[in-house]
């Protein structure tokens, strides 16, 4: 008992620690990734004043960058929620030493995703009138439109996210509080809801917790699926599909595993949190991200004998355009990226090598990224009329937001692992037990 | 503070708030008078009938005034010139009245070669000083010019002891003049009648483009549809009137002599040529004629029959067929048919001919150039030139005169250096008229007090011959009689003395020896569609408006056969070379699928000052240069080519008989007979009207008029050439290039076609696209937030963004249409049908208590159509012309597949070689 109470001390200090004074390696990071925060920001105040024009959307392709920027952070968003909520109703017991660190970046990515439509918006002043709010003028939203749909089910996904974020982190507060002195502890002893680790407490919590999972579950589904239905629900040949949902969904849980691997690998050496997430853990995660490869690639597949078994000109002309057009260096950099290079953990020797993992973990978020790409623009630069074919080139505009993306995404991210535990330590401790 | 010292120093701010407020004027006229001029409503456009002077052409147009602004051109119904149409120069030619970079004073030229604004008194002073001192001659010099005008310049020429020179114009069609001269006695253009012949064979002239009348041709061409016209039409390169004939013959370049003397001796002659002249025409055989122009025996042979079994032909010769050196044979050859074949006096018309007597072809200017380069000119007044690129020994010896006076509206290089410059009112702004053709004339009148301080011709030469007159007075004492009629109805046709000639008994038999035309690569210098000579290329709306052969907008370019692009290795936007004798010139090529191999097309407004070698015989710039050598420089310019795509609309269901294979089994075109398309949402149901276009491909040229007429009755915003490169161009309407399955060009106009089942509709937001109650797909800029979903699932991809807040700069902005909004950055827009017309139609309506009557009203570019290519109506009126159209076997629509359901439908091509 008491080497146990022993363990859970330390890993209490051990988790508590990285909340401790930063080091100088961190004030760097945050520097750099507020900078790109900036950046971004003062990117989009400029495309404000002078109009959208300063990006490189134009006719015919109406999305760009932007677009893409939304799916691919509504993708990262996905593990998150997979990985805590889904992983805790299969008992899968892994899980515990990433859900803390996988919701924090769902929350992150979801509030990043959400900026995106706003940027992308002409007038983005009047985001509101895409609410079903009350008025004067008895304006209502067109609930036909995908984009409608978008609004409710990223915001809902978001609200879910939050409230199973903080239920699951309501005993950890609880310990900081205990840690913590003055202001800081006033603050915590507000956020932990008067925890007092009750049996009572724990009773009701449990089920709480287990009934927020269930029913964060379906979002999984349905936030990726609505947002593919942003495409797919157009008369534009590759993006007008039935398999559009299913496979957006299995390409964000791969994004999303990819995105917790690039987080937690550095993030693991630097708060020496070795001893807790351990290399089967990073093994499961592979296997996810080996797993989810696959459907897509598959999904990959099925696009094309689709297009071609269905004779229907538009598709194949598209799917050939798509190949072998002025998009097909990116196409085919996110085949390797996406289908060739995850085969490689197959062997085991390399799904177990964090470095490996870590960098092909980059490989995969550059190829889902280049995947959303690739079908948003090339999909747009050639569809029904040849008169009106044009091509796409992003300005320094667009990569500047991007980049200020990553920068807001990272500061979060950055504040969160010294204010919050990063591990779920009461989870941590109940499969130690 | 004290209390005291607060409430002063708060009444001083307020105070001073208060009063500075109070500086500038807020007002703003709305309406711009009180009571408003006699039969002026305010926010009613008033029409007022005027001519256009873009081109010598001489079109009627009604000039749609509101609040004072002149903010659109129309053709007049019924001018005998042009009859309710106008062409993209017309249209765009109002933007010439309002540009900012107009002269807007005179001005003087100081020591250091700079220009500075004097007074009209001090200008007129120092033009009358130069006269008492110079010494030498005084020559008056200026474009083409016809009615009162002239006469005036004659008048004053005889009073200030002027001499005047020729008058220039860069297309003077010297050759046929020429030719008339030789053969009839009669130095003229005849006039066309290309209606009422049965078989029209055409060589070279752009009819439906730059020739002489182009809007007066396409109407013509319309009403040859309704018969059964054969049209051939014989060129070197591609044009659209090429494009529209019948039969489009390509023939090597300048090898038409051939043809014409074989066709002399093969068709049998109506009326007999005198023995010295048929004995001077060269023999040639079929086999030469055939061999020389590079076009197969039978094809030779079937122009023949076509023009021994005609009863009404007309034969006629211009443009790129007269511009080789063969030129004047040409003409002269053509003449000859001309007569032989009993054309002239009943086709080939001389007594309204076109008044091109008193113009210049460049070896007349030979005089003038040698008196210029002695320094015996005192006083030179030029009046309206645009360039003297064509003669190019007059441009350089223009110095020579010692003092000279420039009248213009623009600094065009003519006017480098000019001592005084007198600032020329626009044609809106003055009383005139015009003669452009024998008999025809037409009136000038203002709409708008001259906005900057300047003077019309009329006035300022009335001034220097200083007897007290003004020109308005001047034109009334002219007019006399006819001045009433004049002033009512816009145009009047006087009687003519002119008779039709007979062939001169001695006419001697002119140049008679074909020289070899150029055997291989081919560089061949075409008048442009959208500038005619250059004039008009001040003009910023014909920048933004593609060539509808090249679809390139801002920028110069030559046409290349694709044949010829795959032998250089080289892509569209690559610089090429071109060497020829006496010429050089490197720029950006375009490919495209109809031109012949070996032939490159430039367009004359392009050459940029370049010299061109010149004819022998009369001295005019060649249009028809043999290529030494060319070969690509490597450097790509990025020109700004609109087209994805001249050839991948095959099998896409956008061109006529042309639907995927993927389609509804089903036959025919006839849309009736489709299985209605699978939808959860009840069908939409009207109950007045369903608005609706025709338009009718059979008619369609590709002129692009449609388009000017757009963009000017929608304040289209302006984007300029960056922005056409990234593919940002605002036209709510276009005219596709595609070719077909069997290699046939289409002209394809594409607006918004306002879907039944309208994908934009559905992905809205927001409902700022939604569906109207008359079938209009509607667009409430005030409400779009820009997601652009709606472009990017518009498979027509009409739909146009605002990329930026768009700028029209003073005083362009008065051009603007008071019934349509300007739209501000980051909203949606495209074509509304004329929303704005359809709403004061049926207001109109609606005050009488009745329904709108069928073609009560139209849209801007079905009214802009000189061939009637474009019908507008409501599909529920069972007797309008749309409903038949809608309901004609002929009638498809474009990509029918997707089941959009549009209201434009387009009428397939009747002729089967059309």
């Amino acid at each position: 008992m008491s080497s146990l109470k022993g363990t859970f001390d330390q890993l209490e200090r051990d988790v508590l620690a990285a909340m401790a004074k930063p080091k100088k390696s961190f004030w760097l990071a945050l520097a750099v990734s507020s900078l790109m925060f900036a950046v971004g920001m003062g990117c989009w105040g400029w495309q404000i004043y002078k109009g959208l024009g300063v990006a490189g959307i134009t006719n015919p392709v109406g999305w760009g960058v932007y677009i893409t920027d939304f799916v691919f952070w509504v993708g990262i968003a996905h593990s998150g929620t997979l990985i805590s909520a889904v992983l805790f109703l299969f008992r899968a017991k892994f899980r515990n030493s990433f859900n803390r660190t996988a919701e924090a970046m769902t929350i992150f990515a979801v509030m990043t995703a959400g900026l995106f439509p706003l940027i992308h918006l002409g007038r983005c002043w009047l985001f509101y009138w895409l609410f079903p709010y009350p008025n004067q003028r008895l304006l209502w939203v067109n609930f036909r439109s995908p984009l409608v749909w978008d609004v409710f089910a990223v915001s809902t996904y978001f609200t879910v996210s939050l409230i199973f974020w903080y239920v699951g982190m309501v005993p950890d507060l609880a310990i900081v509080r205990r840690y913590t002195t003055g202001v800081k502890q006033w603050i915590f002893r507000i956020f932990s809801l008067g925890w007092r680790g009750t049996r009572y407490q724990w009773e009701h919590y449990g089920k709480l917790y287990m009934f927020l999972a269930a029913l964060a579950t379906p979002l999984v589904i349905s936030v990726h699926s609505v947002v593919s239905w942003d495409f797919a629900m157009s008369v534009v040949p590759g993006w007008h599909t039935t398999i559009f949902a299913p496979y957006f969904v299995a390409g964000a849980i791969f994004s999303g595993t990819a995105m917790v691997i690039t987080l937690v690998v550095p993030m693991r050496r630097i708060f020496n949190l070795e001893t807790y997430i351990t290399v089967s853990h990073f093994e499961s995660l592979a296997k996810i991200l080996l797993f989810t490869s696959m459907i897509v690639t598959y999904s990959y597949i099925v696009e094309y004998v689709l297009a071609f078994y269905s004779g229907h000109e538009f598709e194949i002309a598209h799917f050939l355009y798509r190949s072998f057009g002025d998009y097909k260096y990116l196409y085919w950099l996110m085949l390797l990226c996406n289908s060739l290079l995850p085969l490689t953990i197959f062997v085991k020797k390399l799904r177990r090598n964090l470095t490996y993992l870590f960098i092909l973990s980059l490989f995969v978020n550059v190829g889902m990224w280049l995947e959303r790409f690739v079908i948003i623009v090339s999909s747009l630069a050639k569809d029904y009329d040849p008169y009106a074919w044009g091509t796409y080139t992003p300005t320094l505009i667009e990569a500047g937001i991007t980049l200020g993306s990553f920068g807001m995404f990272f500061t979060f991210f950055l504040l969160f692992t010294k204010y919050l535990p990063v591990l779920s330590i009461t989870e941590i401790k109940e499969i130690s037990e | 503070m004290q209390r005291r010292e607060f409430l002063k120093l708060m009444g001083i701010v307020s105070g001073g708030a208060v009063l500075s407020s109070c500086g500038e004027d807020p007002h703003k006229k709305l309406i711009s008078h009180v009571v408003p001029r006699e039969g002026e409503v305010p926010g009613m456009a008033a029409l007022y009938p005027s001519t256009c002077t873009e081109c010598g052409a001489g079109c009627g147009i009604w000039v749609r005034v509101r609040e004072r602004n002149p903010f659109k051109l129309e053709g007049m119904p019924g001018h005998p010139i042009n009859d309710g149409a106008l062409c993209i120069r017309g249209q765009a030619s109002l933007s010439r009245l309002l540009h900012p970079d107009r002269i807007t004073a005179p001005r003087r030229r100081t020591n250091t070669g700079d220009y500075q604004d004097v007074s009209w008194e001090q200008a007129m002073a120092d033009v009358e000083q130069a006269l008492s001192e110079s010494g030498g001659r005084q020559v008056y010099l200026a474009g083409r010019t016809t009615g009162s005008l002239a006469a005036l310049i004659d008048e004053f020429c005889r009073t200030r002891s002027f001499d005047r020179a020729p008058e220039v114009e860069r297309f003077n069609h010297e050759a046929i003049r020429f030719a008339g001269d030789a053969l009839f006695g009669r130095k003229s253009v005849p006039q066309y009648h290309l209606a009422e012949a049965d078989v029209l064979v055409s060589l070279g002239a752009d009819l439906l483009e730059t020739f002489v009348s182009p809007v007066n041709f396409a109407r013509q061409f319309a009403a040859a549809l309704e018969k059964e016209q054969r049209w051939y039409h014989l060129e070197p390169h591609f044009s659209l009137t090429g494009n529209r004939a019948s039969r489009r013959l390509v023939i090597r370049p300048d090898s038409e002599p051939y043809l014409l003397a074989w066709l002399l001796r093969a068709v049998p002659a109506r009326r007999d040529l005198p023995a010295a002249v048929a004995a001077a025409v060269p023999a040639v055989t079929a086999e030469a004629a055939a061999r020389q122009t590079g076009l197969p025996v039978t094809v030779i042979e079937e122009l023949r029959d076509a023009l021994r079994a005609s009863s009404n032909p007309l034969l006629l010769a211009g443009g790129v067929a007269l511009a080789g050196n063969n030129g004047r044979l040409t003409a002269v050859l053509a003449a000859l048919l001309q007569w032989s074949l009993d054309m002239v006096g009943r086709t080939v018309d001389y007594e309204r001919h076109e008044n091109y007597e008193t113009v210049g072809g460049a070896a007349d200017f030979a005089g003038l150039v040698d008196a210029l380069s002695d320094k015996q000119i005192g006083v030179l007044l030029i009046s309206r030139l645009y360039h003297l690129d064509h003669v190019p020994s007059l441009r350089d010896a223009l110095c020579g005169a010692r003092f000279r006076v420039g009248l213009t509206d623009f600094m065009y290089p003519p006017y480098d250096g000019c001592d005084v410059i007198l600032p020329l009112s626009h044609s809106l702004e003055s009383w005139d008229d015009v003669e452009p053709r024998h008999g025809v004339i037409s009136l000038i009148k203002p709409v708008f007090r001259p906005l900057h301080d300047t003077l019309s011709e009329g006035d300022i030469l009335l001034q220097m011959m200083n007897n007290g007159l003004n020109y308005r007075t001047y034109l009334a004492r002219r007019w006399g009689t006819i001045g009433r009629e004049l002033l009512d109805q816009g145009w009047v046709i006087r009687d003519t003395e002119e008779t039709t000639p007979t062939l001169q008994a001695g006419a001697p038999p002119p140049v008679i020896t074909i020289q070899e035309p150029p055997a291989d690569k081919t560089l061949v210098v075409v008048p442009s569609l959208r500038t005619f000579d250059g004039r008009s290329r001040v003009l910023t709306l014909l920048h933004e408006i593609p060539d509808p052969i090249a679809t390139i907008t801002y920028g110069n370019w030559v046409t290349l056969s694709v044949a010829d692009a795959d032998t250089l290795g080289i892509t569209d936007g690559q610089e090429l070379d071109i060497r020829t004798s006496g010429a050089g010139l490197r720029l950006p090529v375009k490919t495209h699928p109809q031109l012949a191999a070996g032939r490159v097309m430039v367009h004359t407004d392009q050459l940029d000052g370049l010299a061109l070698p010149r004819d022998a015989s009369s001295g005019e710039p060649l249009g028809i240069l043999p290529i030494d050598s060319w070969q690509a420089t490597g450097t790509r310019i990025d020109v700004p080519i609109l087209s994805g795509s001249f050839t991948g609309a095959v099998g896409r269901g956008i061109l006529p008989h042309d639907k995927p294979h993927h389609g509804p089994a089903h036959g025919g075109d006839d849309h009736a007979t489709e299985h209605p398309p699978a939808t959860l949402y009840p069908p939409k149901e009207y109950s007045r009207y369903r608005w609706a276009l025709a338009i009718d491909l059979d008619r369609c040229i590709g002129c692009s008029a449609c388009v000017a007429a757009c963009y000017i009755e929608n304040n289209v915003a302006i984007v300029g050439p960056d922005e056409h490169r990234i593919g940002r161009e605002m036209a709510w309407l276009r005219i596709e290039p595609h070719l077909s399955r069997d290699g046939r060009m289409f002209f394809i106009p594409v607006m918004c076609q306002h879907c039944e089942n309208a994908p934009c509709e559905a992905v809205c937001p927001v409902y700022a696209t939604y569906h109207g109650s008359e079938g209009l797909n509607q667009q409430v800029y005030n409400r779009c937030v820009g997601t652009r979903y709606c472009a990017n699932n518009c498979p027509y991809k009409v739909r146009r963004f605002n990329w930026f807040d768009h700028e029209w700069p003073s005083p362009l902005n008065l051009m603007l249409n008071p019934d349509v909004s300007v739209r501000p950055k980051g909203v949606m827009e495209k074509c509304t049908f004329c929303i704005q017309r359809i709403r004061q139609g049926k207001d109109h309506a609606k005050d009488q208590g009745r329904q709108v009557k069928d073609g009560e009203f139209t849209t801007a570019c079905a009214q802009s159509c000189p061939t009637g290519a474009i019908t507008f109506g409501n599909l529920l009126d069972r007797s309008s012309r749309i409903y038949a159209l809608a309901q004609s076997p002929r009638a498809y629509r474009l990509l029918e597949g997707i089941g959009t359901e549009p209201a434009v439908y387009y009428l397939s091509k009747k002729r089967e070689n059309a």
